[in-house]
């Protein structure tokens, strides 16, 4: 049969924003996918370059929409290592607990969109967003702000946890843990769910390593890796943490695993409070000044596991701006996986499997 | 008892002896089927819209009008008065009767049902027989659809639904055979009356199940929208073709709606039958509350795909349709 060769983007419903997939089709089968990206390019590494270390954060946010602080820490993280500046040990459960919640949030993104990539006409997104709305207040009681935070101040955060935070985080996640059974239950005991995403867009063990995934995708092909075990960072280590995988590497692994982490977070948050208890010092950071500290490492390397995958942060500092800084950004690399899941799969599968990478193309794009 | 009178003068007029009387009885009744139709496609365009966002926990459209009641006449106003636009592969010719000629089929269909002992264009010996032929044309339509706007995700999407004509084509006329022979009669005045003890979905509730799958697949509701896939093929044969035709798409999804509803209402829930109210009021209450129904099945489904259907129809749907036939069989000839 011949072979049709149709073009998928960069608008159309399910990329996630603006990829552009040219797929060569053979009947509906496919037979090879082409990623084209930089319809979101915004060149943020070189904007950097013109910019004191704290101007840069709010740009950071925009290259993950969808978990903006997590990428905004990254940022932070290497200014504060070029910096040498100590993150007090109550900051660090600030941090751990806003960063899990901004984890949360991205997941239950995932998780409507991947329901409404197969077709199931809004219901799993709304619920998605309803509850992701939920986190979203709890960051904006905590931050200030709804989305776009920009909190993170060098060695701590903008400003102290409110009263109520704990309480109201608390009283979410007794919520949530019930709510998630209802996803559970409605979504991932679907039998045609499980149809459509058990067996499908398997990338096997060595595929993955040699590809370089990372986050979900690595861990649902049973790659015990993790950032926040494997190198930890503020206080994960003192926390009880596990990182979760599965061994399939389909998209249903690939699901299970994001639901397994949202619980995991859950149990982070709660242990974090508690520590934070006991913790010293202040979580306020720095305030914003135009001079800060003198650079004192040239060159910084910070990893984190940011809700996509591992990001990492490679900076050249100068006096007073970075001098280059180059980002790892997971769904770029993860992106490239997608040639080798989608290749023999139907046109259908395309997209659930690009929904399962979970592709953010602003990420990709930078 | 006027409204008797008016009924039984209008049965004898469809029923009349000369040809021309005759004819002009069925366009007027043809006439008001339409306006029927267009009503309940109207009226579900917002029950459904109002329906799923309960499900989803929105308010749905709650601005035009009392309850967003006028929301849809409103979109219908936006889309016809938009510019229409004919791609430069498209065959115009096809893409403008296709549409025509399915509601044509829909009409058709809906003529023949009766909706009380009165109302009914003609009483067919063969009438279960003669719909399920004219439905066959369906499918057949809609591949025009995909190929008349020249568009590759109508293309296969027009792909698409012959694929699943092959899966569900042969367990529905199965089904359909065994509802005709548990009535011993194709005519559908029969098959109802039949159903005044005991009616088929009870009798044959594995027969009910398939009917009532198969139809999603006939009527295209998800989870078989596969040929208008809105998260794969943006909207499949409306991707390339401007508001008009997806002002008569969306009239025309409610209208076969309308249409399996009342099928499913005539062959497995008796029809007209019912107490105290007027049958014609009975069987478009048993419609409506089908299509309720089916709209729920959107809210929580994912969509199917294509070789999964195929799948399922021949390894589940076939032989349990003939299993199905077998049982009744047993029932009725012991």
């Amino acid at each position: 049969m011949a072979i049709t060769r149709i073009n998928i983007g960069p608008v159309h419903p399910s990329t996630h924003g603006v990829a552009r997939l040219v797929v060569d089709l053979d009947g509906d089968t496919i037979v090879k996918v082409e990623p084209h990206i930089g319809y979101l390019h915004r060149g943020v590494e070189k904007l950097v370059e013109n910019r004191i270390y704290m101007q840069s954060p709010p740009y950071m946010e925009k290259i993950d929409y969808v978990a903006p602080m997590a990428v905004d820490e990254l940022y932070v993280a290497t200014v504060e290592k070029a910096l040498n500046v100590d993150v007090s040990e109550k900051a660090s459960y600030a941090r751990i607990i806003l960063l899990e919640l901004q984890r949360i949030a991205s997941h239950l993104f995932f998780i409507g969109s991947v329901t409404n990539d197969l077709g199931q006409s809004f219901t799993g997104f709304m619920w998605g967003f309803m509850d992701r709305d939920k986190v979203l207040r709890l960051l904006e009681n905590a931050t200030g702000q709804r989305m776009f935070y920009v909190n993170m101040r060098l060695g701590g955060i903008n400003r102290e946890f409110p009263k109520d935070f704990e309480y109201e985080t608390k009283e979410f996640l007794d919520y949530f843990e019930k709510r998630l059974k209802d996803y559970e239950n409605f979504i991932e005991k679907n039998p045609i769910f499980i149809q459509r995403m058990k067996g499908v867009g398997i990338l096997n063990l060595d595929d993955a390593i040699n590809l370089g995934v990372t986050g979900h995708v690595l861990r649902a092909s049973g790659v015990k890796y993790d950032v926040r075990k494997n190198n930890p960072y503020y206080k994960y280590s003192e926390l009880n943490f596990h990182p979760k995988i599965l061994s399939d590497g389909d998209n249903l692994s690939r699901f299970r695993i994001r639901v397994m982490e949202i619980r995991e977070s859950i149990r982070l948050i709660r242990d974090s409070f508690y520590k934070m208890e006991s913790a010293d010092g202040s979580m306020v950071g720095m305030p914003v000044k135009l001079f800060s500290p003198k650079p004192t490492n040239k060159i910084s390397i910070v990893n984190r596991e940011l809700p996509r995958g591992e990001g990492l942060m490679y900076m050249v500092a100068d006096d007073k701006k970075p001098y280059r800084l180059s980002m790892r950004a997971p769904t770029f690399i993860n992106l490239a996986a997608l040639n080798k899941i989608a290749k023999g799969h139907k046109l259908a599968d395309l997209f659930s499997i690009f929904g399962t990478l979970d592709m953010v193309m602003a990420d990709v794009d930078r | 008892m006027l409204i008797d009178n008016i009924l039984n003068y209008f049965y004898s007029g469809l029923n009349s002896s000369n040809l021309l009387v005759s004819i002009l009885f069925i366009a007027i009744y043809a006439i008001l089927i339409s306006i029927m139709i267009s009503v309940f496609a109207y009226v579900f365009g917002w029950v459904e819209r109002k329906m799923i966002a309960k499900v989803q926990r929105r308010h749905g459209p709650n601005r035009v009008g009392k309850w967003g009641l006028l929301q849809n006449l409103a979109d219908l106003v936006k889309l016809i008065t938009k510019e229409k636009i004919i791609p430069e592969d498209a065959d115009p010719l096809l893409l403008n009767l296709a549409p025509i000629l399915l509601v044509g089929v829909v009409t058709f269909i809906i003529l023949l049902m009766p909706f009380s002992s009165y109302l009914q264009a003609t009483n067919l010996g063969l009438g279960l027989l003669i719909i399920f032929v004219i439905l066959g044309f369906t499918p057949i339509l809609l591949f025009i659809t995909g190929y008349a706007t020249g568009g590759k995700f109508a293309e296969l999407g027009a792909q698409r639904s012959v694929l699943m004509l092959i899966s569900y084509e042969i367990p529905m006329i199965i089904v359909v055979a065994t509802v005709g022979i548990a009535a011993g009669s194709y005519n559908l005045t029969s098959i109802m009356n039949m159903q005044s003890g005991l009616f088929n979905a009870f009798l044959m509730p594995i027969g009910f199940f398939i009917f009532f799958v198969v139809m999603l697949a006939e009527l295209e509701r998800p989870p078989f929208d596969l040929r208008e896939a809105d998260s794969e093929l943006i909207a499949g044969w409306l991707t390339d073709v401007s508001a008009p035709y997806y002002a008569v798409a969306l009239m025309l999804d409610y209208t076969r709606m309308f249409m399996g509803s009342l099928l499913i209402a005539i062959l497995f829930f008796g029809g007209w039958s019912g107490p105290i109210l007027p049958g014609i009021l009975w069987l478009v209450i048993k419609a409506f509350v089908i299509s309720l129904f089916i709209i729920l099945v959107r809210v929580a489904v994912v969509r199917m795909r294509v070789d999964k259907i195929l799948k399922t129809g021949w390894m589940y749907l076939l032989p349990l349709s003939i299993v199905n036939l077998l049982l009744t069989l047993i029932i009725v000839l012991k």
